[in-house]
């Protein structure tokens, strides 16, 4: 019964110094708002980004041999042929052929406007796997391309606008300029389709793809002496990663005579869930940061209630006098100091969703809070308020009546 | 009451046996009490009386069990109080005194009736009887129209009435008034003194502090203080 009657004291004790309540609260609230916000926004991105790869296809691994003397031959690089043979070998763990990859940048020239991309060789129905990429004009590249080793490209949009500015781009010639074993190599390209590179809004706030990519038949990008250094595997999603992985990596070591050591492959999965465990430590870290900002709240409750204890002396002191046991008093002040910080919390849980809720609906993210984050913060701030109440509380219990009641 | 506990002999309800007082002031020992003797029947109206370091102020904190004497022995209703813990002290003080003090003593911006209603919150009694009880209070001592008013906003003779109520909470046995009409003019002062009067010929057993003659008059019986002893102990003879 003496809980409730304190719960009602301390509510209007609260409600009678109300400025100081509410400054007593503000660490609280910018305490628990800014764990609540960093905890949100880490949980938001990394669902965000785990969309992000569903998109771009969980499924692409890319694989290349390093080679132990520095030089690269035969057994540390790949021709179309053999990408052909694995090809068949794997048909049936794959949705897409194997394609090469230019692993430098090269130079894109036409007349005097130079940009610079990345260049990949692809084979027909690319647009299929690649989900970013929207054709907005002419075509992709098709099998006709492929086989007969036709010099198409299609450009990114922005790329066009770049080389081209205004003017029409589709069927002009530009030249792709590749920095071969023999210096300086220059193509010159047919431009048969424009596309769109499609980003979500996370990609763009994370700064987007900075370096634009262009297509190619795989058949006519050549690196030194048509071979190439890496290449890109699309697993079908129903194969195993690991299981996909021990196979390529026996393939290629059998074909290449070479350890499985030397060979590095990576997939979007694994760098899905290894941004995934960074993000979540990011987080985390950020988060216990934040939290120093509660303990700088707590001693804030703390401070107050000191100076609140020694303005109410007197009033100890009367009820003292009353009656009140030292249980009594220590639980008065103690209450009080819960619920102060419990609130801070509670305003501080809502204005952290909120200020997540708005920034998600400015960026256009759907936003992630988890509800153990929510109650935890509450507990938490109310957990602090009593552990930082306890020493005001225990020196107002403590107090000896008599003194107590001639303070003035 | 619960059993265990050392009774008296005696039939007084305030019973003191060679109380002493002794202050430990660093090097210098102050003696504020020294061997008092004191039996207080139930329904008596005393005076005690002393000018300031006559010890009449110590022996107000020990009589309302706030302070423990340093040897002697203080039966209050047949308990005696000198081996009690803390917490049954303040039982005692809830269920057994009722004190007023010279300054009121009220809790700031907390209304009259919240105020009576106090001790019987630490006496654990339902909110209902205890608002019944304190408007009851505040009728009788003639302020049912100030309940829901706060102490500064009453004049100081009516905030005494609320302390007055305040102290019958518990039906104590005892009133303990320190100084009752010390901040009052001398109007207030003869209410408030009329109303101890009339509390008494109710039955309570009311003790008056005070240093002022003509306040003592009104009681019954004055004993009187000085260096921490009983000078004089005498009934009020009335004219």
């Amino acid at each position: 019964m003496l809980i409730f009657e304190n719960l009602k004291l301390a509510l209007s004790s609260i409600r009678v110094n109300k400025m100081r309540s509410f400054l007593t609260m503000l660490g609280m609230i910018i305490g628990i708002s800014s764990v609540i916000a960093i905890v949100s926004i880490g949980d938001t991105m990394r669902n965000a980004i785990a969309k992000e790869y569903e998109n771009i296809g969980s499924g692409i691994a890319c694989v290349y041999i390093v080679s132990e003397s520095g030089y690269y031959g035969d057994n540390e690089t790949f021709t179309l042929d053999e990408l052909e043979k694995m090809e068949e070998t794997f048909k049936n763990y794959i949705d897409y052929h194997i394609t090469p990859t230019s692993s430098d940048r090269v130079d894109i020239v036409n007349g005097r406007n130079t940009t610079k991309v990345s260049i990949s060789g692809i084979r027909e129905g690319y647009e299929d796997v690649a989900k970013t990429v929207k054709l907005v004009k002419g075509r992709m590249i098709n099998e006709n391309d492929v086989l007969g080793k036709k010099m198409n490209i299609v450009l990114e949009e922005s790329v066009a606008k770049e080389l081209f500015g205004n003017n029409e781009p589709l069927g002009r010639k530009i030249n792709v300029i590749t920095q071969g074993l023999d210096g300086e190599e220059r193509k010159e390209m047919n431009v048969v389709g424009i596309y769109r590179s499609e980003q979500s809004a996370i990609m763009k706030l994370l700064g987007g793809n900075s370096i634009k990519e262009v297509y190619v038949p795989q058949t006519a990008l050549t690196g030194p002496d048509d071979r190439f250094f890496d290449i890109y595997l699309y697993r079908k999603n129903s194969v195993d990663n690991e299981f996909f992985r021990e196979r390529v990596l026996n393939y290629i070591s059998r074909i290449k005579n070479t350890s499985v050591d030397n060979i590095i492959y990576y997939s979007a999965e694994e760098e899905s869930s290894s941004i995934d465990s960074m993000m979540n430590a990011l987080s985390i870290g950020v988060g216990a940061i934040a939290s120093i900002s509660l303990i700088v709240g707590g001693i804030g409750i703390m401070n107050i209630m000191l100076v609140s204890v020694t303005e109410r002396t007197r009033e100890i002191g009367i009820r003292k006098a009353l009656g009140a046991r030292r249980f009594d008093i220590l639980m008065q002040f103690l209450i009080e100091s819960a619920i102060i910080s419990a609130l801070g919390g509670i305003i501080g849980t809502l204005l952290g969703c909120g200020v997540v809720m708005v920034g998600g609906s400015l960026v256009g993210i759907e936003v992630v809070i988890k509800p153990y984050v929510v109650v935890g913060a509450v507990l938490f701030s109310a957990v602090v308020g009593i552990f930082f109440g306890m020493y005001p509380s225990s020196k107002a219990s403590k107090k000896d009546p008599i003194e107590s009641l001639r303070y003035e | 009451m619960t059993g265990g506990e050392i009774m008296s002999d005696k039939n007084g309800i305030i019973v003191l046996e060679d109380i002493k007082k002794t202050y430990d002031t660093g090097s210098v020992s102050v003696n504020a009490l020294k061997g008092i003797n004191l039996t207080i029947e139930k329904g008596e109206y005393v005076a005690i009386m002393g000018q300031s370091g006559s010890g009449k102020s110590t022996m107000m904190n020990i009589l309302g069990c706030l302070d423990t004497p340093t040897s002697g022995k203080y039966y209050l209703d047949g308990v005696d109080i000198t081996k009690e813990k803390k917490s049954k002290l303040s039982y005692i003080r809830n269920r057994k005194i009722g004190f007023v003090f010279q300054s009121f003593n009220l809790i700031p911006r907390t209304s009259a009736i919240k105020n009576v209603e106090l001790p019987m919150i630490y006496a654990k009694v339902g909110r209902k009887a205890r608002r019944k009880k304190a408007e009851e209070l505040l009728k009788k001592v003639g302020l049912e129209g100030r309940m829901n008013h706060m102490p500064n906003e009453v004049s100081g003779g009516q905030r005494q009435r609320i302390a007055i109520a305040r102290a019958l909470a518990n039906n104590p046995p005892i009133i303990l008034a320190d100084e009752p009409t010390g901040n009052l003019d001398t109007a207030s002062s003869i209410e408030i003194m009329e109303l101890f009067t009339e509390l008494n010929n109710d039955g309570a057993t009311v003790i008056v502090v005070t240093h002022e003659d003509d306040i003592a008059q009104f009681t019954k019986r004055i004993v009187r203080f000085k260096d921490g002893e009983i000078v004089s102990d005498e009934k009020v003879v009335r004219d």
